[in-house]
């Protein structure tokens, strides 16, 4: 009984510390970003390429994802709507479920796949090989230099793709609206443009904002949780991603709760 | 600092290594840094390895990139530590006095750090 009890202890502890710890680095992070100084040329040469490899590599797999992804999912949506009689409410089911729910739901998950994922191997590598150390000696601060460009791409990536992957679902959009209700493009671009409340883009900005600032942010600390072995970095990386996976639902369900609520 | 326990940044190559230091404290553009280490990378003919990274440099190689960092430090003071244990092949200590003769304009003073026994090398 006493074990069961020290276990459900040490683990809440641990919780709360790996919590605690995320908490006062994001603290960290921020004021480095509010801080003007802190874009020197170096970083901004880093952060340049960091959006580069986030969201311009991506490019072309995003958009055949969405257009195949989102045609489907689009498709669906049409359908629920002209068997249920909801075409009255077309407008405000797309941009309340495609553009606020879905579209930063899905570029999330794409960037922590495959950016977070290299990041947290990347800062796990640098961490192993003492490269950390050699920042340390020349007094370049980890913080400005490696950490703010990786997380500031982030959030701007997410941003960006999310809203490539709304307009890319509301394009098709327009075809299904033709196809299945007579809709003109006119007419579909003004019943969603009557739709689009100032809140649910703010709803949407911020999300994305927050995705992409912990989907950097923690494998990022999760990279600098690896010791000076090799066999650290798998390590570091697994950890690291599966608390993306928390982060993620934890965000989405307090995103909902707010909206709905 | 030239030793193996400030290894250059394996995600840059050589001449951003360098450059960071000139782009981190004295906000010098991008180019200029390149100009500028391209033209010290030339007092050792080692432009050619400009766009190469860590991995694929020589001991020499990579000696040299360190010892061209660690005078990029405003009135630097270069420490060496241990030369033999980044270039095990070395058989006197000629090269290094050679390297740091190219770049005596850059640092205002040098202290190499070895073991007792590598004495008869010096």
């Amino acid at each position: 009984m006493d074990t069961a009890i020290e276990y459900i202890g040490r683990t809440s502890l641990n919780f709360f510390k790996t919590v605690q710890d995320n908490l006062s680095f994001s603290i960290k992070v921020i004021a480095g970003m509010l801080n003007i100084r802190s874009y020197n040329p170096a970083m901004r040469k880093v952060l340049v390429n960091q959006i580069y490899f986030t969201s311009v590599q991506i490019l072309p797999l995003f958009i055949v994802a969405s257009i195949i992804f989102g045609t489907l999912i689009i498709g669906i949506i049409f359908q629920v709507i002209k068997n249920m009689g909801l075409a009255n409410y077309m407008g405000h089911l797309l941009i309340g479920f495609v553009v606020t729910e879905l579209s930063p739901i899905i570029a999330m998950l794409l960037i922590a796949l495959r950016s977070g994922s290299a990041i947290n191997a990347e800062i796990a590598v640098m961490k192993v090989n003492n490269e950390m150390k050699t920042l340390e000696m020349f007094n370049i601060d980890d913080i400005n230099y490696l950490y703010m460009p990786r997380i500031i791409s982030g959030i701007i990536s997410i941003i960006l793709l999310s809203s490539l992957f709304s307009i890319l679902l509301l394009l098709s959009g327009s075809l299904f609206a033709k196809f299945m209700f007579g809709m003109s493009v006119a007419g579909y671009a003004n019943v969603l443009s009557s739709s689009v409340l100032f809140s649910d883009i703010l709803i949407l900005f911020l999300k994305c904002c927050i995705f992409g600032f912990f989907i950097t942010l923690i494998p990022i600390r999760s990279g600098l949780d690896a010791s000076n072995e090799l066999t650290s970095i798998p390590i570091a990386v697994l950890h690291g991603m599966v608390r993306v996976f928390i982060a993620v639902i934890f965000i989405e369900v307090l995103s909902l709760i707010i909206r709905f609520i | 600092m030239v030793a193996l326990d400030a290894p250059l940044i394996s995600n840059l190559e050589v001449w951003a290594n360098i450059a960071l230091v000139r782009q981190y404290h004295r906000n010098s553009s991008g180019r200029d840094a390149e100009q500028e280490v391209t033209q010290y990378l030339r007092r050792f003919h080692l432009e050619s390895i400009k766009n190469k990274r860590n991995s694929a440099l020589t001991d020499k190689e990579r000696f040299c990139v360190m010892l061209i960092r660690a005078a990029m430090v405003d009135q630097a003071v270069v420490v060496i530590d241990r030369p033999a244990k980044i270039m095990p092949d070395m058989e006197n200590s000629q090269f290094i006095y050679d390297a740091l003769e190219k770049i005596d304009d850059l640092f205002n003073e040098c202290y190499i750090f070895d073991y007792i026994w590598h004495k008869d090398r010096y």
